[in-house]
């Protein structure tokens, strides 16, 4: 085999490997180190630690793609509801004053159960259910 | 002793008093109903008898409303006048008729403990109930929303007035154009509403809690037209936010008590109400705003800059939509996107109801930060879709590579075959 010959042979053979290396450690480093991507479809979500959720407070969870309110009532007690407001989808938040979900676009109220209760919204929110599993805060369909 | 004896023949009244009572009620539910058995024979029950009417299941029987024996099976005691028979009652004594039991609290909570008492009350201030009051016979009275014979509570879909059947029932009376015309009333308040957004909502939505039938606005037992300066409280019973911006703006104070501007149905009339959109404010020719302001006023700017700021956010919203949908269907991550998007979408819903307050510097508080959001979701998707690009010329790249290092084997493979020369 001639010099020249053998030296292309090497030379595509280092470009092939190193090329095939790489292909092959790409995506494995990508596996180990994932993005920051929500997953899609989800059935249940830790929305943190129930001792650290102070009373008469509320914060918005990601559920998904679904926004969920995840809120603590005066009594301590949790619950969970669809944050779209079924007027026209705004989110909603929790007003500590009233003790009931507004939605600031068209002033909505809902009780806490999710029922519309004053303004345009034409239906209830829909509810999750919420469950304490070791202090964590799990929000489930 | 005498004084003992007649206090213990009170006694004995007032008990057998109560038993009585109580018997006839036990008796009345479960009694006979000649009434019902003669008519069902003879064929001769009312065009609209239906045994499903309340007053049926309530255990009630035709002589509680007619009067008359229903114990007996002969014509001419059962409707003797003797009996307390009252037959039929006319037309002007019908509110009167139902409110002998409607009216009374004491009886009515027997049956239903919640039910209003004072719907005749009410009726009588409508302008059905003036008008009846006056000798009108054509007048609606409770039979005519209700029916007489196939009466149901609102909440029950079979019933009249169950609220996806209100419009057609108030449409027998006020779609009548012949008798319309008599008081002067248009008779296409139906095909009006129909169309109009409320009504979309509820007749072809089914949204029988959210969206408003004809009581809603006009009351039931004591409709009314809303007057002039209650259309803009009866809308915001629903639409809060718009009226607290309205009442509160120039405009509304400008239109208090004015004969010429009634409030909300200036702008978005009352039965055709249309689903507002963007171009209904500004100067082009949908808007609604040149109608009265001229160019040149101040009103014709504003209008003008509103238009321009609500068209900026929705325009930038919906090219966010676009660019979404696109990084939907290549697979990358849309959900932090779709998340900015709701945001961008609140703050555009909310620009909007701020239009009522007619002022383009409050409306550019809420549009400002929403265009804000919008550019950076359409930056997001811009780098989600580079990304899938940089994807597949990764993969392409590195399938390149694979191919190299394959045809590079074997002509290595082939060389180390072939016998040194």
């Amino acid at each position: 085999m001639s010099q020249t010959r053998r030296k292309f042979i090497n030379t595509i053979l280092g470009i092939g490997g190193l090329g095939s290396l790489g292909a092959i450690l790409y995506p494995l480093v990508s596996y180990l180190i994932p993005p920051k991507i929500t997953e899609a479809k989800v059935n249940s979500v830790k929305a943190g630690k129930a001792d650290k959720f102070k009373d008469n407070s509320y914060k918005i969870i990601k559920f998904g793609r679904e926004p969920v309110i995840l809120i603590k009532t005066v009594n301590g007690n949790f619950k969970a509801l669809s944050a779209t407001c079924t007027h026209l989808q705004c989110i909603v938040q929790y007003r500590k004053d009233l003790k009931e979900i507004w939605c600031a676009c068209h002033n909505g109220l809902y009780d806490l159960n999710g029922k519309n209760i004053s303004g345009p919204p034409p239906r209830p929110l829909k509810q999750y259910d919420v469950k304490i599993v070791k202090d964590e805060i799990i929000i489930t369909r | 002793m005498k004084k003992l004896f007649f206090l213990l023949s009170i006694f004995l009244l007032l008990l057998s008093t109560v038993f009585y009572a109580q018997e006839k009620t036990i008796q009345d539910k479960n009694g006979q109903n000649e009434c019902l058995n003669c008519h069902k024979s003879d064929e001769n029950l009312p065009d609209d008898f239906k045994s499903y009417d309340v007053h049926i299941t309530a255990g009630l029987t035709c002589a509680d409303c007619h009067g008359g024996d229903p114990t007996s099976d002969d014509e001419d005691i059962a409707m003797s006048k003797k009996n307390g028979f009252v037959g039929v009652p006319s037309r002007k004594d019908i509110p009167q008729f139902c409110g002998r039991c409607h009216s009374d609290f004491k009886f009515m909570k027997n049956y239903r403990p919640e039910v209003e008492t004072d719907q005749v009350k009410q009726y009588y201030t409508s302008i059905h109930g003036i008008q009846l009051k006056k000798g009108d016979k054509n007048v609606a009275v409770c039979t005519s929303c209700h029916t007489a014979h196939s009466i149901l509570p609102p909440k029950d879909p079979r019933s009249s007035v169950y609220a996806l059947n209100v419009p057609a029932t108030c449409n027998k009376c006020h779609g009548d154009k012949k008798l319309m015309d008599k008081y002067n009333l248009p008779s296409d308040i139906y095909k009006k509403y129909v169309n109009s957004v409320h009504g979309i909502d509820l007749l072809k939505n089914k949204d029988v809690t959210g969206a408003p039938a004809c009581n809603d606005c006009h009351g039931n037992h004591g409709a009314t037209p809303p007057g002039v300066s209650s259309i803009v409280n009866v809308c915001g019973t629903c639409h809060v936010n718009n009226y607290n911006y309205f009442k509160a703006s120039k405009m509304g104070k400008d239109w208090e008590g004015d004969n010429d501007y009634h409030g909300c149905v200036t702008c978005h009339n009352n039965h055709d109400i249309k689903k507002p959109n963007d171009s209904f404010v500004g100067v082009g020719d949908d808007a609604l705003c040149s109608d009265c302001h001229d160019k040149g006023d101040k009103g014709y700017e504003e209008a003008k800059k509103i238009h321009q700021e609500l068209t900026n956010l929705s325009t930038l919203y919906d090219s966010a939509k676009v660019k979404l949908i696109k990084v939907k269907q290549l697979g990358m991550d849309d959900i932090s996107i779709g998340f900015m998007l709701k945001d961008a979408h609140q703050a555009m819903i909310k620009a909007r109801t701020t239009v009522h307050t007619f002022s383009s510097a409050k409306v550019a508080e809420l549009t400002v930060p929403g265009i804000k959001i919008a550019n950076n979701a359409i930056k997001k998707a811009d780098e989600e879709i580079s990304d899938y690009h940089t994807r597949r010329y990764g993969l392409g790249a590195a399938t390149i590579a694979i191919l190299i290092l394959i045809i590079g084997l074997y002509l290595k493979l082939k060389g180390l075959n072939k016998p040194e020369a």
